[in-house]
Protein backbone atom coordinates (compact mmCIF):
# COMPACT_ATOMS: atom_id res chain seq x y z
CA UNK A 1 0.00 0.00 0.00
CA UNK A 2 2.70 2.44 1.04
CA UNK A 3 4.66 1.83 -2.13
CA UNK A 4 1.81 2.37 -4.50
CA UNK A 5 0.68 5.33 -2.43
CA UNK A 6 4.09 6.90 -2.80
CA UNK A 7 4.09 6.09 -6.49
CA UNK A 8 0.73 7.75 -7.00
CA UNK A 9 1.77 10.83 -5.07
CA UNK A 10 4.88 11.17 -7.18
CA UNK A 11 2.84 10.67 -10.31
CA UNK A 12 0.41 13.34 -9.16
CA UNK A 13 3.12 15.79 -8.18
CA UNK A 14 5.04 15.11 -11.37
CA UNK A 15 1.97 15.90 -13.40
CA UNK A 16 1.27 18.99 -11.36
CA UNK A 17 4.75 20.42 -11.52
CA UNK A 18 5.19 19.71 -15.20
CA UNK A 19 2.77 22.39 -16.26
CA UNK A 20 1.17 24.13 -13.32
CA UNK A 21 0.65 27.38 -15.18
CA UNK A 22 -1.52 26.03 -17.96
CA UNK A 23 -5.21 26.31 -17.48
CA UNK A 24 -8.11 25.45 -19.60
CA UNK A 25 -10.55 28.24 -19.35
CA UNK A 26 -11.99 30.24 -22.18
CA UNK A 27 -11.62 33.98 -21.83
CA UNK A 28 -13.83 36.39 -23.65
CA UNK A 29 -14.21 40.13 -23.42
CA UNK A 30 -15.82 42.85 -25.46
CA UNK A 31 -15.72 46.62 -25.05
CA UNK A 32 -16.84 49.67 -26.96
CA UNK A 33 -14.13 50.87 -29.32
CA UNK A 34 -15.23 54.03 -31.05
CA UNK A 35 -17.96 53.23 -33.53
CA UNK A 36 -17.59 49.48 -33.22
CA UNK A 37 -17.54 46.87 -30.50
CA UNK A 38 -14.20 45.19 -30.16
CA UNK A 39 -13.60 41.93 -28.38
CA UNK A 40 -11.15 39.16 -27.79
CA UNK A 41 -11.51 35.45 -27.34
CA UNK A 42 -8.81 33.12 -26.21
CA UNK A 43 -7.74 30.44 -23.81
CA UNK A 44 -6.31 31.26 -20.46
CA UNK A 45 -2.97 29.70 -21.39
CA UNK A 46 -2.37 32.60 -23.78
CA UNK A 47 -3.55 30.92 -26.97
CA UNK A 48 -6.01 33.07 -28.82
CA UNK A 49 -8.97 31.65 -30.67
CA UNK A 50 -8.13 32.12 -34.35
CA UNK A 51 -10.76 32.25 -37.06
CA UNK A 52 -13.53 31.45 -34.63
CA UNK A 53 -17.07 32.32 -35.57
CA UNK A 54 -18.67 34.69 -33.09
CA UNK A 55 -22.45 34.81 -32.94
CA UNK A 56 -24.02 37.99 -31.71
CA UNK A 57 -27.39 37.80 -30.04
CA UNK A 58 -29.76 40.14 -28.29
CA UNK A 59 -30.71 39.63 -24.64
CA UNK A 60 -33.72 37.58 -25.77
CA UNK A 61 -31.56 35.29 -27.91
CA UNK A 62 -32.55 36.88 -31.20
CA UNK A 63 -29.61 36.82 -33.62
CA UNK A 64 -28.13 40.25 -34.39
CA UNK A 65 -25.37 39.06 -36.69
CA UNK A 66 -22.04 37.34 -36.60
CA UNK A 67 -18.37 38.04 -37.02
CA UNK A 68 -15.08 36.12 -37.15
CA UNK A 69 -11.95 36.48 -35.03
CA UNK A 70 -8.62 37.30 -36.65
CA UNK A 71 -5.15 35.86 -36.04
CA UNK A 72 -4.94 37.50 -32.61
CA UNK A 73 -8.35 36.29 -31.51
CA UNK A 74 -9.79 39.79 -31.83
CA UNK A 75 -13.05 40.63 -33.49
CA UNK A 76 -15.04 43.74 -34.21
CA UNK A 77 -18.75 44.12 -34.56
CA UNK A 78 -20.78 47.12 -35.66
CA UNK A 79 -23.95 47.27 -33.60
CA UNK A 80 -27.19 48.62 -35.00
CA UNK A 81 -29.58 48.15 -32.10
CA UNK A 82 -29.33 49.73 -28.64
CA UNK A 83 -29.78 46.50 -26.70
CA UNK A 84 -27.40 44.35 -24.68
CA UNK A 85 -25.23 42.29 -27.00
CA UNK A 86 -24.37 38.71 -26.13
CA UNK A 87 -21.25 37.43 -27.90
CA UNK A 88 -20.97 33.68 -28.18
CA UNK A 89 -18.25 31.61 -29.74
CA UNK A 90 -18.31 27.83 -29.78
CA UNK A 91 -14.71 26.69 -29.73
CA UNK A 92 -15.67 23.06 -29.84
CA UNK A 93 -15.51 20.31 -27.26
CA UNK A 94 -17.75 22.17 -24.87
CA UNK A 95 -15.58 25.27 -24.86
CA UNK A 96 -18.09 28.03 -25.11
CA UNK A 97 -16.96 31.61 -24.87
CA UNK A 98 -19.67 34.02 -23.87
CA UNK A 99 -19.65 37.66 -23.01
CA UNK A 100 -22.43 40.19 -22.59
CA UNK A 101 -21.95 43.85 -23.34
CA UNK A 102 -24.53 45.94 -21.45
CA UNK A 103 -27.02 48.09 -23.35
CA UNK A 104 -25.44 51.33 -22.03
CA UNK A 105 -22.11 50.49 -23.66
CA UNK A 106 -23.84 49.64 -26.93
CA UNK A 107 -25.74 52.93 -26.76
CA UNK A 108 -22.43 54.72 -26.34
CA UNK A 109 -21.15 53.09 -29.53
CA UNK A 110 -24.34 53.93 -31.38
CA UNK A 111 -24.14 57.54 -30.22
CA UNK A 112 -20.66 57.78 -31.74
CA UNK A 113 -21.92 56.28 -34.99
CA UNK A 114 -24.32 59.20 -35.30
CA UNK A 115 -21.46 61.60 -34.61
CA UNK A 116 -19.96 62.77 -37.92
CA UNK A 117 -16.60 63.42 -36.28
CA UNK A 118 -16.38 59.83 -35.24
CA UNK A 119 -16.73 58.18 -38.62
CA UNK A 120 -13.84 55.78 -39.13
CA UNK A 121 -12.61 57.84 -42.08
CA UNK A 122 -12.62 61.09 -40.11
CA UNK A 123 -9.56 60.72 -37.89
CA UNK A 124 -6.41 61.14 -39.98
CA UNK A 125 -4.28 58.03 -40.28
CA UNK A 126 -1.58 59.60 -38.14
CA UNK A 127 -4.00 59.68 -35.26
CA UNK A 128 -3.16 62.74 -33.15
CA UNK A 129 -2.57 65.22 -35.94
CA UNK A 130 -4.44 68.38 -35.09
CA UNK A 131 -7.55 68.79 -37.10
CA UNK A 132 -8.56 72.25 -35.95
CA UNK A 133 -11.66 73.78 -37.39
CA UNK A 134 -11.54 71.88 -40.63
CA UNK A 135 -13.50 69.10 -38.98
CA UNK A 136 -17.28 69.29 -38.86
CA UNK A 137 -17.17 68.87 -35.12
CA UNK A 138 -18.79 70.46 -32.11
CA UNK A 139 -15.71 72.58 -31.50
CA UNK A 140 -16.81 76.14 -32.15
CA UNK A 141 -14.43 77.57 -34.73
CA UNK A 142 -10.71 76.85 -35.06
CA UNK A 143 -8.83 75.44 -32.11
CA UNK A 144 -8.53 78.42 -29.82
CA UNK A 145 -5.81 77.02 -27.59
CA UNK A 146 -3.50 74.13 -26.93
CA UNK A 147 -5.97 72.64 -24.45
CA UNK A 148 -8.89 72.48 -26.88
CA UNK A 149 -9.27 69.20 -28.61
CA UNK A 150 -11.67 68.44 -31.36
CA UNK A 151 -14.01 65.50 -31.10
CA UNK A 152 -11.96 63.63 -33.67
CA UNK A 153 -8.79 64.16 -31.64
CA UNK A 154 -10.45 62.82 -28.54
CA UNK A 155 -11.51 59.75 -30.42
CA UNK A 156 -8.08 59.33 -31.96
CA UNK A 157 -6.46 59.58 -28.52
CA UNK A 158 -9.00 57.16 -27.07
CA UNK A 159 -8.13 54.75 -29.86
CA UNK A 160 -4.39 55.09 -29.22
CA UNK A 161 -4.86 54.50 -25.51
CA UNK A 162 -6.94 51.43 -26.24
CA UNK A 163 -4.27 50.09 -28.55
CA UNK A 164 -1.62 50.71 -25.91
CA UNK A 165 -3.43 49.00 -23.07
CA UNK A 166 -4.63 46.04 -25.09
CA UNK A 167 -1.56 43.91 -24.33
CA UNK A 168 -1.92 44.84 -20.68
CA UNK A 169 -5.54 43.71 -20.47
CA UNK A 170 -4.49 40.47 -22.10
CA UNK A 171 -1.68 40.01 -19.60
CA UNK A 172 -3.97 40.73 -16.67
CA UNK A 173 -6.55 38.27 -17.95
CA UNK A 174 -3.86 35.60 -18.32
CA UNK A 175 -2.45 36.42 -14.89
CA UNK A 176 -5.85 36.10 -13.24
CA UNK A 177 -6.08 32.58 -14.62
CA UNK A 178 -2.61 31.66 -13.52
CA UNK A 179 -2.75 28.62 -11.27
CA UNK A 180 0.02 29.01 -8.78
CA UNK A 181 1.53 26.11 -6.94
CA UNK A 182 -0.27 27.33 -3.82
CA UNK A 183 -3.63 26.88 -5.52
CA UNK A 184 -2.76 23.36 -6.57
CA UNK A 185 -1.38 22.38 -3.18
CA UNK A 186 -4.40 24.01 -1.54
CA UNK A 187 -6.72 21.89 -3.66
CA UNK A 188 -4.81 18.73 -2.77
CA UNK A 189 -5.03 19.79 0.87
CA UNK A 190 -8.79 20.07 0.61
CA UNK A 191 -8.99 16.60 -0.93
CA UNK A 192 -6.82 15.09 1.79
CA UNK A 193 -8.90 16.82 4.44
CA UNK A 194 -12.22 15.73 2.94
CA UNK A 195 -11.17 12.13 2.63
CA UNK A 196 -9.72 12.34 6.14
CA UNK A 197 -13.15 13.32 7.41
CA UNK A 198 -14.65 10.45 5.40
CA UNK A 199 -12.11 8.12 6.95
CA UNK A 200 -13.01 9.40 10.41
CA UNK A 201 -16.73 8.89 9.82
CA UNK A 202 -16.18 5.41 8.41
CA UNK A 203 -13.94 4.49 11.32
CA UNK A 204 -16.47 5.79 13.88
CA UNK A 205 -19.18 3.78 12.21
CA UNK A 206 -17.08 0.64 12.29
CA UNK A 207 -16.22 1.17 15.97
CA UNK A 208 -19.86 1.75 16.79
CA UNK A 209 -21.02 -1.26 14.83
CA UNK B 1 -13.19 17.90 -21.41
CA UNK B 2 -14.94 20.05 -18.86
CA UNK B 3 -18.10 21.47 -20.34
CA UNK B 4 -18.45 25.12 -19.30
CA UNK B 5 -21.41 26.98 -17.87
CA UNK B 6 -23.95 27.98 -20.46
CA UNK B 7 -23.14 25.32 -23.06
CA UNK B 8 -25.92 22.96 -22.03
CA UNK B 9 -29.68 23.20 -21.80
CA UNK B 10 -31.49 23.07 -18.46
CA UNK B 11 -32.97 19.55 -18.81
CA UNK B 12 -29.52 18.13 -19.53
CA UNK B 13 -28.06 19.96 -16.52
CA UNK B 14 -30.79 18.71 -14.21
CA UNK B 15 -30.66 15.17 -15.57
CA UNK B 16 -26.88 15.10 -15.16
CA UNK B 17 -27.09 16.41 -11.61
CA UNK B 18 -29.70 13.84 -10.59
CA UNK B 19 -27.83 10.91 -12.13
CA UNK B 20 -24.55 12.09 -10.59
CA UNK B 21 -26.17 12.38 -7.17
CA UNK B 22 -27.33 8.79 -7.56
CA UNK B 23 -23.85 7.68 -8.59
CA UNK B 24 -22.26 9.53 -5.67
CA UNK B 25 -24.70 7.95 -3.20
CA UNK B 26 -23.96 4.49 -4.60
CA UNK B 27 -20.24 5.22 -4.51
CA UNK B 28 -20.29 6.47 -0.92
CA UNK B 29 -21.96 3.21 0.13
CA UNK B 30 -19.15 1.24 -1.50
CA UNK B 31 -16.50 3.42 0.10
CA UNK B 32 -15.07 1.28 2.87
CA UNK B 33 -12.39 2.08 5.39
CA UNK B 34 -9.90 0.26 3.14
CA UNK B 35 -10.72 2.13 -0.05
CA UNK B 36 -10.98 5.68 1.34
CA UNK B 37 -7.22 6.38 1.19
CA UNK B 38 -7.04 5.07 -2.37
CA UNK B 39 -10.06 7.19 -3.31
CA UNK B 40 -8.42 10.28 -1.81
CA UNK B 41 -5.18 9.73 -3.65
CA UNK B 42 -6.88 9.07 -6.99
CA UNK B 43 -9.04 12.13 -6.41
CA UNK B 44 -5.90 14.22 -5.87
CA UNK B 45 -4.24 12.66 -8.92
CA UNK B 46 -7.27 13.50 -11.04
CA UNK B 47 -7.30 17.03 -9.61
CA UNK B 48 -3.77 17.81 -10.79
CA UNK B 49 -3.86 15.68 -13.94
CA UNK B 50 -6.18 18.21 -15.56
CA UNK B 51 -3.37 20.73 -15.50
CA UNK B 52 -1.27 18.67 -17.90
CA UNK B 53 -2.17 19.94 -21.32
CA UNK B 54 -1.67 18.67 -24.81
CA UNK B 55 -2.37 21.46 -27.32
CA UNK B 56 -4.48 20.28 -30.24
CA UNK B 57 -5.96 22.50 -32.91
CA UNK B 58 -7.88 25.46 -31.59
CA UNK B 59 -8.36 23.80 -28.25
CA UNK B 60 -6.25 21.80 -25.86
CA UNK B 61 -6.91 18.59 -24.04
CA UNK B 62 -5.59 17.42 -20.73
CA UNK B 63 -4.99 14.21 -18.86
CA UNK B 64 -8.04 12.85 -17.09
CA UNK B 65 -7.00 9.63 -15.36
CA UNK B 66 -10.61 8.59 -14.83
CA UNK B 67 -9.92 5.11 -16.19
CA UNK B 68 -7.36 4.46 -13.47
CA UNK B 69 -9.78 5.73 -10.81
CA UNK B 70 -12.53 3.45 -12.13
CA UNK B 71 -10.26 0.41 -12.34
CA UNK B 72 -9.15 0.82 -8.74
CA UNK B 73 -12.32 2.16 -7.15
CA UNK B 74 -15.33 0.98 -9.13
CA UNK B 75 -18.41 2.91 -8.03
CA UNK B 76 -16.37 4.73 -5.40
CA UNK B 77 -14.84 6.65 -8.32
CA UNK B 78 -18.02 8.78 -8.37
CA UNK B 79 -17.48 10.62 -5.07
CA UNK B 80 -13.70 10.73 -5.63
CA UNK B 81 -14.03 12.38 -9.04
CA UNK B 82 -16.93 14.61 -7.97
CA UNK B 83 -14.85 16.12 -5.16
CA UNK B 84 -11.93 16.79 -7.52
CA UNK B 85 -14.25 18.30 -10.15
CA UNK B 86 -15.83 20.58 -7.56
CA UNK B 87 -12.42 21.83 -6.46
CA UNK B 88 -11.30 22.30 -10.06
CA UNK B 89 -14.40 24.38 -10.75
CA UNK B 90 -13.82 26.53 -7.67
CA UNK B 91 -10.03 26.87 -7.88
CA UNK B 92 -9.28 26.83 -11.58
CA UNK B 93 -12.60 27.75 -13.12
CA UNK B 94 -12.66 24.48 -15.10
CA UNK B 95 -16.22 23.77 -16.06
CA UNK B 96 -18.54 25.46 -13.62
CA UNK B 97 -20.86 24.84 -10.73
CA UNK B 98 -24.06 24.44 -12.73
CA UNK B 99 -22.49 21.86 -15.03
CA UNK B 100 -20.84 19.99 -12.17
CA UNK B 101 -23.44 17.22 -12.32
CA UNK B 102 -23.03 16.65 -16.04
CA UNK B 103 -19.24 16.81 -15.85
CA UNK B 104 -19.21 14.33 -12.97
CA UNK B 105 -21.43 11.97 -14.92
CA UNK B 106 -19.38 12.38 -18.12
CA UNK B 107 -16.16 11.51 -16.34
CA UNK B 108 -17.21 9.15 -13.54
CA UNK B 109 -19.66 6.94 -15.43
CA UNK B 110 -17.04 5.83 -18.00
CA UNK B 111 -14.69 5.25 -15.05
CA UNK B 112 -17.24 2.94 -13.41
CA UNK B 113 -17.84 1.19 -16.75
CA UNK B 114 -14.11 0.69 -17.27
CA UNK B 115 -13.91 -0.77 -13.78
CA UNK B 116 -16.87 -3.08 -14.37
CA UNK B 117 -15.52 -4.37 -17.67
CA UNK B 118 -11.79 -4.56 -17.08
CA UNK B 119 -11.42 -5.25 -13.36
CA UNK B 120 -12.51 -8.89 -13.62
CA UNK B 121 -10.17 -9.31 -16.59
CA UNK B 122 -7.27 -7.79 -14.65
CA UNK B 123 -8.02 -9.97 -11.63
CA UNK B 124 -7.81 -13.08 -13.78
CA UNK B 125 -4.83 -12.04 -15.89
CA UNK B 126 -1.15 -12.17 -15.07
CA UNK B 127 2.07 -10.65 -16.32
CA UNK B 128 1.86 -8.64 -19.51
CA UNK B 129 -1.86 -9.29 -19.90
CA UNK B 130 -2.47 -7.22 -16.75
CA UNK B 131 -0.79 -4.26 -18.40
CA UNK B 132 -2.76 -4.86 -21.58
CA UNK B 133 -6.14 -4.83 -19.85
CA UNK B 134 -5.13 -1.93 -17.60
CA UNK B 135 -4.05 0.13 -20.59
CA UNK B 136 -7.16 -0.77 -22.52
CA UNK B 137 -9.27 0.19 -19.51
CA UNK B 138 -7.57 3.60 -19.29
CA UNK B 139 -8.05 4.27 -23.00
CA UNK B 140 -11.62 2.98 -22.94
CA UNK B 141 -12.61 5.39 -20.17
CA UNK B 142 -11.38 8.38 -22.20
CA UNK B 143 -13.16 7.19 -25.34
CA UNK B 144 -16.40 6.71 -23.41
CA UNK B 145 -15.98 10.11 -21.78
CA UNK B 146 -15.66 11.83 -25.16
CA UNK B 147 -18.88 10.13 -26.26
CA UNK B 148 -20.64 11.23 -23.07
CA UNK B 149 -19.48 14.83 -23.59
CA UNK B 150 -20.67 14.73 -27.19
CA UNK B 151 -23.97 13.25 -26.06
CA UNK B 152 -24.44 15.99 -23.46
CA UNK B 153 -23.71 18.62 -26.12
CA UNK B 154 -25.90 16.77 -28.60
CA UNK B 155 -28.87 16.67 -26.21
CA UNK B 156 -28.49 20.42 -25.78
CA UNK B 157 -28.89 21.13 -29.44
CA UNK B 158 -25.44 20.73 -30.99
CA UNK B 159 -25.25 18.25 -33.83
CA UNK B 160 -24.14 15.01 -32.19
CA UNK B 161 -21.84 13.43 -34.77
CA UNK B 162 -19.63 16.42 -35.62
CA UNK B 163 -19.22 17.18 -31.92
CA UNK B 164 -18.53 13.55 -31.10
CA UNK B 165 -15.98 13.24 -33.89
CA UNK B 166 -14.23 16.47 -32.89
CA UNK B 167 -13.96 15.56 -29.21
CA UNK B 168 -13.03 11.96 -29.94
CA UNK B 169 -10.31 12.77 -32.44
CA UNK B 170 -8.86 15.47 -30.18
CA UNK B 171 -8.52 12.95 -27.39
CA UNK B 172 -6.80 10.16 -29.31
CA UNK B 173 -3.35 11.24 -28.02
CA UNK B 174 -4.75 11.38 -24.49
CA UNK B 175 -6.15 7.87 -24.90
CA UNK B 176 -2.70 6.62 -25.82
CA UNK B 177 -0.94 8.49 -23.01
CA UNK B 178 -3.47 7.38 -20.43
CA UNK B 179 -3.42 3.84 -21.75
CA UNK B 180 0.31 3.68 -21.07
CA UNK B 181 -0.04 5.43 -17.69
CA UNK B 182 -2.89 3.16 -16.58
CA UNK B 183 -1.04 0.07 -17.77
CA UNK B 184 2.03 1.03 -15.74
CA UNK B 185 0.03 2.00 -12.67
CA UNK B 186 -2.14 -1.13 -12.74
CA UNK B 187 0.88 -3.37 -13.24
CA UNK B 188 2.55 -1.73 -10.26
CA UNK B 189 -0.56 -2.03 -8.08
CA UNK B 190 -1.03 -5.68 -9.00
CA UNK B 191 2.59 -6.30 -8.10
CA UNK B 192 2.67 -4.49 -4.75
CA UNK B 193 -0.93 -5.05 -3.70
CA UNK B 194 -2.48 -7.94 -5.61
CA UNK B 195 -5.28 -8.16 -3.02
CA UNK B 196 -6.71 -4.85 -4.26
CA UNK B 197 -8.01 -6.68 -7.31
CA UNK B 198 -8.34 -10.24 -6.08
CA UNK B 199 -10.31 -9.47 -2.91
CA UNK B 200 -12.73 -7.33 -4.82
CA UNK B 201 -13.17 -9.87 -7.56
CA UNK B 202 -16.58 -11.10 -6.44
CA UNK B 203 -17.99 -7.64 -5.94
CA UNK B 204 -19.85 -6.17 -8.89
CA UNK B 205 -17.94 -3.01 -9.62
Amino acid sequence: MIRNTVFTIFLALGCGLAAPALAHKVLASAYPSGTVIEGQIGFSNGDMAKDAKVEVQGPDGAPLGETVTDEQGSFTFTPSQPVAHVFKADLGAGHLAQFTLPAEDVAQVLALQGDPGAKPSAPPPGGVALTGGAMPSETPGPASGAMTLSRADELAIAKLVRDEIRPLTREIAAYKEHNGLQTILGGIGYIVGLFGIGFYVAARRRMGG
Amino acid sequence: MHIVDGALSAPVLIGGAVLSAGGITLGLKRLTLETIPAAGILSAAFFVASLVHVPIGPSSVHLILNGLAGLVLGWAAFPALAVALLLQAVFFGFGGLTVLGVNTLDIALPAVLAGAIFRPLIARASGVTVMFWGGLGGAFAIAATTLCVALALGLSGDAFWPAAKLVFVAHIPIMMIEGVLSAAAIALIVQVRPDLFSTLRGEPA
